[in-house]
């Protein structure tokens, strides 16, 4: 748990506006990926998709050869220089921005 | 929805006139003479410069002839996955009538600031991910995801292509509102305000509280803000007017990818 703690202020460090609210995500694995047992993180808002893919990559320590792919609500990939703050204006639900993770395309 | 027919084809055949010039260390021998090149405004600058950067490749170093490409304008870099037409409107805010002078490169990358979406492939994935989020926005996703494969396919190949008719065959059902509704249920549009290229999303619906259906002149009261006023909309290069209604401009002046690209002037208060 130390460690998941450890990687929350990663996430929650570096805030390019200070005084935006986190945005709070929540992180659900689909298909063959490893599970992240935290699955709600919070997340400042100018965060970029890309962002949240290098956060996952590194967490479950994949292989550089292996890429993550993102979806909001089981429906769309966000582009990559998407940010956060945009993703939950529009599609954010009961308080949580939910996205999917894989390691395959899977609603592409 | 689209009766105003004349106004679709008018935004389909928008162009500007770019004028390509090679990076200057990239060079090995002679200097060659600037290429220059008409494009959609709604294309995307990898699916339009395939002879642009064929015609450089020969003046280029070896090493770099099979790189990833990409351009900037006055050493800004150029997104790869933004339509034409937003970028060069981005950067011009006032119509200069003259080409639009670029820099190809093919060394380089900023990987940084650039999204790689140098392959068709990965462009059309991209496209079809604006879409799927545009018409969940519009009618749930309930529209898309009971199109077949080859209607997606249509779409993006009759934006490649040029052809018109073959794209709007299919986009007329996007571009509908759903059932017996009538209106979108929100309106896909990204705001810009700034030369950086961001933009901010959010939901706006095309009716408003009191059952109306939204003007721009709405809009404008909605974006305001204590500090700063929404003072004026423009896209495709044309200033709009304050009583164009919100739904109809998204059935009309949506990009291919069928959200609304609207740069945003604010005054502060």
């Amino acid at each position: 748990m130390a460690d998941a703690e450890e990687n929350q202020a990663s996430l929650t460090t570096n805030a390019t506006d200070k005084d935006a609210a986190k945005i709070c995500v929540l992180l659900n694995a689909t298909g063959n990926v490893p599970i992240i047992k935290k699955r709600t993180w919070t997340v400042d808002p100018n965060k970029t998709v890309s962002w949240i893919q290098k956060f996952i990559h590194k967490y479950l320590k994949l292989d550089a050869t292996e890429q993550i792919f993102l979806y909001v609500n089981q429906t769309f990939a966000p582009a990559p220089d998407q940010i956060i703050k945009n993703l939950y204006d529009c599609h954010g639900t009961n308080g949580k921005l939910v996205l999917y993770y894989c390691k395959n395309q899977a609603w592409g | 929805m689209a009766h105003d027919r004349e106004v679709l084809r008018m935004i389909w055949e928008g162009q500007i006139g770019i004028c390509f010039q090679a990076d200057r260390d990239e060079i090995v021998g002679i200097k060659p003479e600037p290429f220059y090149l008409m494009v959609s405004r709604l294309s995307y600058l990898p699916l339009v410069t395939d002879k642009v950067r064929k015609y450089f490749t020969r003046y280029i170093a070896a090493e770099h002839q099979d790189g990833a490409v990409w351009f900037d304008y006055n050493g800004i870099p150029l997104r790869l996955h933004y339509p034409t037409g937003v970028l060069y409107d981005l950067l011009h805010p006032e119509e200069d009538c003259t080409p639009w002078g670029l820099t190809i490169h093919f060394s380089k990358f900023p990987e940084e600031t650039l999204v790689k979406m140098n392959s068709k492939e990965l462009l059309e994935s991209h496209y079809m991910s604006c879409l799927k989020e545009a018409d969940v926005l519009k009618h749930r996703g309930l529209v898309i995801s009971a199109m077949q494969k080859k209607d997606h396919n249509q779409l993006w190949l009759g934006l490649i292509n040029d052809k018109f008719d073959q794209f709007w065959a299919v986009n007329r059902r996007l571009m509908e509102p759903y059932g017996d509704q009538e209106s979108f249920k929100n309106i896909p549009v990204r705001l810009y305000n700034d030369d950086d290229f961001t933009y901010t999303q959010k939901l706006i619906s095309p009716i408003s509280e009191s059952g109306q259906k939204k003007s721009l002149a709405d809009l404008m009261a909605e974006l305001s803000t204590p500090e700063r006023k929404a003072v004026g909309f423009r896209t495709h290069g044309i200033d709009l007017h304050e009583e164009t209604q919100v739904q109809w401009m998204s059935e009309h002046l949506s990009y291919p990818d069928n959200f609304l690209h609207l740069s945003v002037d604010y005054k502060d208060v």
